[in-house]
């Protein structure tokens, strides 16, 4: 009954044909870590499948050696939710790219799980539509990730996430089965608890997602502050006064020192904060509200506000914002980006926690965040020559996360837990609610053989008394973290 | 077990309001045993923990609107009444959200939230209804359209299981990813997985300024392109009804934002609706509420459902709308209304007997699966509803089975009032 | 094997330079630590979009330059994922990181052909494409329907290497667009500028072009001359290196180098028509860094190295634009848009032409698959892209493609010939000097068959 690895890539390669199933160590090792590279595992397989009946046949012969697997799209994420098992299979959906239907009339599309986010927007725009969700990545990640991930972006503040602009998937069940997860079919919503489930529940293989229409205008204008604390004030303004901007961002002087150094954004100079804040919708609702918010920015104290006159404005003012991670790499040799949630009214006093933190220290901490929705992207910077440099910054990183749940926030607003921040789950969850949690998970999964070690620290295995939990999970060590 | 309690001495240990439970509050017919009314979320826990220590039936009541939804329970031993647990927990308006408890009624907490200018942006269609009830039936009415329904506006939610155990997902910040999303399995769940005791909502600013575009049309075919001219229009509403009775189909468009824009927007509604058009503050009477009928039947139907030509309109007076909907589905149907939102719900009340629902159930089930739609029985009378077969096809079933059997492995909580015998 | 006439005179390299193993020592790992692994290169790269595999995609080879840093040795697999690349630097482009890739890829290559021993046959066609593509006389050989071709010594060579099948469409399609033989006009030493004269610069030749596209030298020099430029044409010029360099054929590149260096000294500005040439002379400062002789010689060159487009917009126009009534898809060549950042220059010639519509194709970031010798050396996997670029070429329903590499043009005409379809093809220069000579769309248009 024992299968080994080297007998199950056999049959894997029997299914889907010796090109689609690599075992190479040279080559497996490029499928080590997804967009979070501090955590690495070589797979002892990769598939790479190109149709749902292939992803079913897959899970099935794992199902059936008892071997696990791990499902991965573009492998953007930045939780390590794609990470792979060193004993298991690694599903990647990169080849599964097809967009199967758009349906206009009922402002939807049907896509597989490799297809890229903005890819969607690409071929549906022409139609007067458009993907909602726009994480960072989103020219490069996958309707399938953004679906395990609840993908959310900057203008999820009224938008929503993935969850609110996914209808329908087709998974493959950990059973190998194919089976239509709808949400307005009778019975649970198990659509809503598949999305967002980091991969753990089965493997989506056809996603229905709702197009939105592209709004009449946006307008977009960049305030500069003195401080942050100017900055949150003109954002609890701009709520307070009953507008739901398609984005609220801000940034920090260090992040925009950062992105200054890389694209040269030419933000007002001297500006402790700048805040980016954008409305999109009707033409004659939008022209009334932003009268009002860019009042609002000024009466906050901004000393200067540039208001976007054209898409090419609007590009540079995004431009500073979109690059501000990758452009923190200009000044630090390595950095952290954190992900973490307050409420949105919680902002100065986490904001000077932070300093605080950042001094007591001595790590510098650059911050982006999505001033709307209160998500937190403090980026932890240190250099990885200096002896003991990234232990202490990955303990500022954590403390963050403290302070985040002090004020009732999330360990992680659109990251994701993964397998990065399971070991916070417990701070933010009690044992009662990460193992009703697992219940969903046995339901789905009883073996526990599809992304395990994802999400929960300890989990409980299934058909085990509530409440009782093993000891860590035997995968927790295995990860090679440098 | 040696020497067990009775069950109401052990429930009133732990809750101070316990009593048998009354024959006119039975559901759907069977009369609880008893009835309990915790206080507070711990109390709660405590009489669950006690159900579960004495093997009793628990099927939990909010404003009971919709306790006659559904199917019968096989056995109900404990009414769970959350009519106690009624606080508004917290309102951070600051941050557009609020906590409340389970019992709270929708229009109470419209009221708290109206005071700082905000809404939870779900219609009622039902008065009286709670917010865990609202939750557990996943209600919504024409802001679905734009807002979605309960699963897209609870940030977090507090149950309690079957065991007793509290467990709280979410929390009370709009954007967070940190597990599993209890408060979407919960939403329309009817009771079956555990006791919903708290939740969390974003919520939205009211609105400065609304109007409603009404209009009347002659047919599915017109009413099809104009609710794709509204849809494929950058006016975004806020609801988007179509009426359809023996009077015939009307259409309204519900338009909410600033008084300018507001204007602007229903002055171009009216223009793509076509002349008959009208402007007004309020809402036409329908809107909103259920049809009419001792049988409400639950659809889905996406937009391109209303292109179903009526096959023919022979031998149906050409001015009953219903009949000329979903390719004629419903024609020869006596007194059918119909509400449907351009979100794809839809809800068709009758008052007929057993062999008519059937029929009519079965034609819209094949007329709406080409549009991957289908149509759910809600209420009927007891003779009718026997008859039926309630939910149609659930495709997901197994695993669904598999969840609850995790939840609720005594199979206690609302037996037998939900999908597949669950 | 004779020695053909046009060899390079050998330019020999200063004693004390830089050995060429040891360069890229202590850079590379500074360049592989530039990569975040965010992906952002996956949907520019062309084998990341035909086969989806991350050891396809510059992540990927990055993450296997890493492997091999950190002791792996090259191996088959390995090897055949740096050869699959076809250097296109789409992937730089969309960095937003900075990673340098085009260097990663070069150092990379240089290593792959001084460490990783090729199976003969392999040998075999790499040798033959080495001395075949860089020397004009012996490409004016293979010129004509292959007449000339048992006379280099070379076709027993090519013909067992199998290089002939992968190199006849190619060639097809070179006849098919370029100029009967014998009416490419031989340019002078010298073109005087065309009323005042704003500039005087030096003009680089090429070797697919010149022998295959004289017409496009032709047309180059007049735009100069007409925009009141001098152009001198240096005789001494060769190839400038291009696909030695992008080929981690490092000692033969810079040796191409070093003499083009020493052909265009005199000049102040250098104009380069072929994007792969262009790029190459702009990379010549990095190639001769460690040459202490050479190295402020390589540098000026590469300073002064302008693409036509780039120079054209620099300068303003000045002649009189005239009508050329068609509808032009402009094709980015990677070598350009990606290599120099040159996109915007080409589309605002265009776009000044009256009555000329320029219209886009859909993924132009993304490779033709032509990429120097990728079409020799990847045949099936250049066909695919080509395929896929003919494909978005179809749907702009332009009756002219313009580009300004010669190779982008013949492997896109060869996908669009297996499609069943023709349409013309220009270099910009073409369509400016149609222009300014007021010749309209006609001359442009009549060459699609």
């Amino acid at each position: 009954m024992e299968t080994t690895l080297p007998a199950l890539a056999e049959r894997l390669a029997r299914a889907l044909g010796d090109e689609a199933v690599i075992t190479d160590p040279v080559r497996l090792r490029t499928y080590e870590c997804d967009g979070l590279t501090n955590h690495r595992a070589m797979p002892a397989i990769v598939v790479l499948p190109e149709s749902a009946e292939q992803i079913a046949a897959v899970v099935r012969e794992c199902a059936a050696a008892g071997i696990p697997y791990v499902a991965r799209g573009s492998g953007t994420g930045l939780s390590g939710g794609a990470l792979p098992r060193t004993d298991g299979v690694l599903i990647v959906t990169s080849r599964m790219r097809r967009i199967l239907e758009i349906d206009v009339p009922n402002q939807r599309a049907v896509v597989e799980p490799g297809v890229i986010n903005l890819d969607v927007t690409r071929a549906v725009r022409p139609y007067g539509y458009y993907f909602a969700p726009d994480p960072s990545s989103q020219q490069i990640c996958s309707v399938g990730g953004n679906v395990a991930e609840n993908s959310g972006g900057a203008h999820c503040l009224k938008y929503g996430f993935t969850a609110h602009h996914v209808l329908a998937c087709e998974i493959v069940t950990p059973d190998g089965e194919l089976v239509t997860l709808a949400a307005g079919d009778p019975g649970y919503d198990l659509l809503g608890a598949f999305i967002g489930s980091e991969g753990t529940l089965g493997i989506t293989t056809k996603i229905t997602v709702r197009l939105t229409r592209v709004p009449e205008t946006v307008q977009t204008l960049l305030a500069a502050y003195d401080s942050i604390e100017a900055g949150g004030t003109a954002v609890s303004a701009i709520i307070g006064a009953g507008v739901v901007p398609a984005a609220i961002e801000m940034m920090d002087a260090l992040s925009i020192e950062a992105a200054e150094a890389s694209v040269a954004c030419g933000y007002p100079p001297g500006a402790g904060a700048v805040l980016i804040v954008e409305l999109d919708g009707p033409e004659p609702e939008v022209a009334a509200q932003f009268a009002e918010v860019e009042r609002l920015c000024r009466e906050a104290g901004a000393f200067e506000i540039r208001i976007a006159a054209d898409d090419a404005a609007r590009a540079l003012i995004w431009k500073g914002r979109k690059s501000a991670f990758a452009a923190v790499g200009r000044i630090s040799p390595a950095y952290i980006v954190q992900d973490g949630v307050i409420p949105r009214t919680a902002l100065p006093q986490v904001l000077a926690s932070i300093d605080a933190l950042s001094a007591e220290s001595g790590v510098r901490v650059a911050n982006v965040f999505h001033a709307g929705d209160g998500n937190l992207h403090p980026l932890v910077l240190f250099d990885d020559a200096e002896p003991g440099a990234a232990e202490r910054a990955e303990e500022v990183s954590g403390r963050i996360l403290d302070l985040c749940i002090e004020h009732g926030g999330s360990i992680t607003g659109e990251h994701g837990v993964g397998v990065d921040k399971a070991r916070y789950m417990p701070r933010m969850f009690s044992d009662a609610d990460l193992d009703t949690m697992q219940m969903v998970r046995c339901g789905f999964d009883p073996a526990g053989l599809c992304n395990p070690g994802k999400v929960f620290p300890t989990p409980r295995l299934c058909g085990e008394v509530p409440g009782v939990r093993k000891g860590p999970h035997p995968y927790e060590g295995k990860a090679d973290i440098f | 077990m040696g020497g067990p309690l009775d069950p109401l001495d052990a429930l009133a240990k732990v809750c101070g309001d316990v009593r048998p439970g009354e024959p006119e509050e039975g559901v759907l017919g069977v009369t609880p045993r008893f009835v309990a009314a915790p206080g507070t979320v711990a109390e709660a826990a405590e009489v669950m923990r006690v159900a579960a220590e004495q093997g009793l039936a628990v099927i939990p009541r909010g404003g009971e609107t919709r306790l006659d939804w559904g199917l019968p329970p096989g056995r109900c031993d404990l009414l769970l009444d959350t009519s106690r647990l009624d606080r508004v927990i917290e309102h951070a308006a600051g941050d557009l959200v609020v906590k409340a408890e389970a019992g709270l009624t929708m229009e109470r907490l419209a009221e708290v939230l109206a005071g700082r200018g905000q809404r939870l942006s779900l219609d009622v269609p039902l008065p009286g209804s709670t917010v865990g009830g609202t939750i557990a039936t996943g209600a919504a009415g024409p802001l679905r359209l734009l807002y979605g329904s309960p699963r897209d506006l609870v940030i977090g939610l507090t149950i309690v299981r079957a065991d007793g155990q509290i467990a709280r997902s979410g929390g009370k910040v709009v954007k967070n990813v940190a597990g599993y999303d209890l408060g979407r399995l919960f939403a329309g769940s009817y009771g079956t997985l555990g006791v919903i005791v708290e939740a969390a909502f974003r919520l939205h600013p009211v609105p400065s300024a609304h109007a409603y575009v009404t209009t009347r049309v002659p047919d599915a075919a017109n009413a099809h392109e104009a609710v794709q001219g509204v849809l494929h229009s950058p006016v975004a509403p806020s609801a988007l009804e179509c009426e359809a009775s023996g009077d015939g189909i009307t259409l309204g468009v519900l338009l909410e934002g600033v008084p300018e824009g507001v204007a602007a927007r229903a002055t171009r509604v009216a223009d793509l609706l076509g002349p008959g058009a009208d402007i007004s503050h309020e809402p036409p009477a329908w809107w909103g509420a259920y049809p009419d009928g001792t049988t409400l039947i639950e659809v889905t139907a996406p937009p391109s459902a209303l292109a179903e030509a009526p096959a023919a309109t022979e031998g149906t007076a050409p001015a009953d709308g219903a009949a000329l909907l979903w390719g004629a589905a419903l024609a020869g149907v006596e007194g059918c209304q119909v509400r449907w939102s351009a979100s794809g719900k839809g809800y068709v009340g009758l008052t007929a007997n057993a062999a008519e629902v059937a029929e009519v159930l079965a034609r819209l089930r094949t007329t709406l699966a080409r549009h991957r739609g289908g149509a759910v029985v809600r209420y009927a009378p007891e003779g009718v509803r026997t008859a039926d077969d309630v939910w149609g096809p659930v495709p997901a079933l197994t695993l669904m089975r598999r969840v609850k059997a995790q939840f609720d492995p005594e199979h206690r909580l609302s037996p037998g009032r939900f999908v597949g015998g669950i | 094997m004779t020695a053909p006439q046009d060899l390079p005179e050998p330019v020999v390299g200063s004693p004390g330079a830089t050995p060429p193993d040891l360069l890229g020592e202590g850079e590379l790992p500074k360049l592989l630590g530039d990569c975040v692994h965010c992906g952002f290169c996956l949907p520019t790269c062309p084998t990341y979009v035909l086969w989806g595999e991350e050891m396809d995609s510059p992540r990927g080879r990055i993450h296997l330059m890493q492997q091999h840093a950190e002791g792996t040795p090259l191996s088959g697999p390995m090897v055949e994922h740096f050869d699959r690349c076809l250097g296109c630097m789409a992937c730089v482009t969309a960095c937003p990181s900075g990673v340098q890739y085009d260097r990663l890829i070069e150092l990379t290559r240089a290593e792959v052909e001084r460490e990783h021993p090729r199976p003969l046959r392999e040998r075999l066609v790499r040798e033959a494409i080495f001395k075949l593509f860089p020397y004009p006389a012996r490409l004016r050989a293979l010129r004509g329907p292959l007449r000339a071709y048992q006379k280099t010594g070379l076709d027993r060579l090519v013909r067992r290497s199998g290089v002939l099948d992968r190199l006849s469409p190619s060639l097809a399609a070179m006849e098919r667009l370029a100029p009967p033989l014998g009416r490419a006009p031989r340019l002078p030493e010298r073109v005087a500028a065309r009323g005042e004269r704003r500039a005087t610069v030096g003009m680089l030749t090429g070797c697919v072009q010149r022998e295959f596209f004289p017409g496009v030298n032709a047309a180059t020099a007049r735009v100069l001359a007409m925009e009141g430029c001098d152009v001198i044409i240096p005789k001494s010029q060769g190839c400038c290196g291009a696909l030695s360099l992008h080929s981690g054929r490092d000692e033969e590149a810079r040796d191409f180098a070093r003499r083009t260096i020493v052909a265009f000294e005199a000049v102040d500005v250098i104009v380069v028509n072929a994007a792969g040439c262009g790029s190459a002379m702009k990379e010549y400062a990095r190639l001769l860094a460690d040459d202490p002789t050479w190295a402020g010689r390589a540098e000026a060159l590469s300073v002064k190295t302008k693409d036509l487009a780039e120079f054209l917009v620099d300068i303003g126009p000045r002649a009189e634009r005239r009508p050329v009534p068609a509808t032009v898809a402009y094709h980015d060549a990677c070598h350009l848009a990606h290599a120099q950042g040159v996109r915007s220059q080409p589309r605002a010639l265009l776009t000044g032409i009256p009555e000329l519509t320029v219209r886009e194709i859909s993924d132009p970031e993304v490779c033709c698959g032509s990429a120097g010798t990728y079409n020799l050396l990847q045949p099936e996997a250049a066909a695919e892209l080509g395929d896929r670029k003919a494909l978005s070429v179809r749907a702009t329903e332009a009756e002219l493609l313009v580009a300004a590499n010669p190779g982008c043009s013949m492997q896109i005409t060869t996908a669009l010939a297996r499609q069943g379809t023709r349409i013309a093809v220009a270099h910009t220069a073409e369509v400016l000097d149609a222009s300014l000579r007021g010749l309209g769309a006609g001359p442009l248009l009549r060459r699609s068959s």
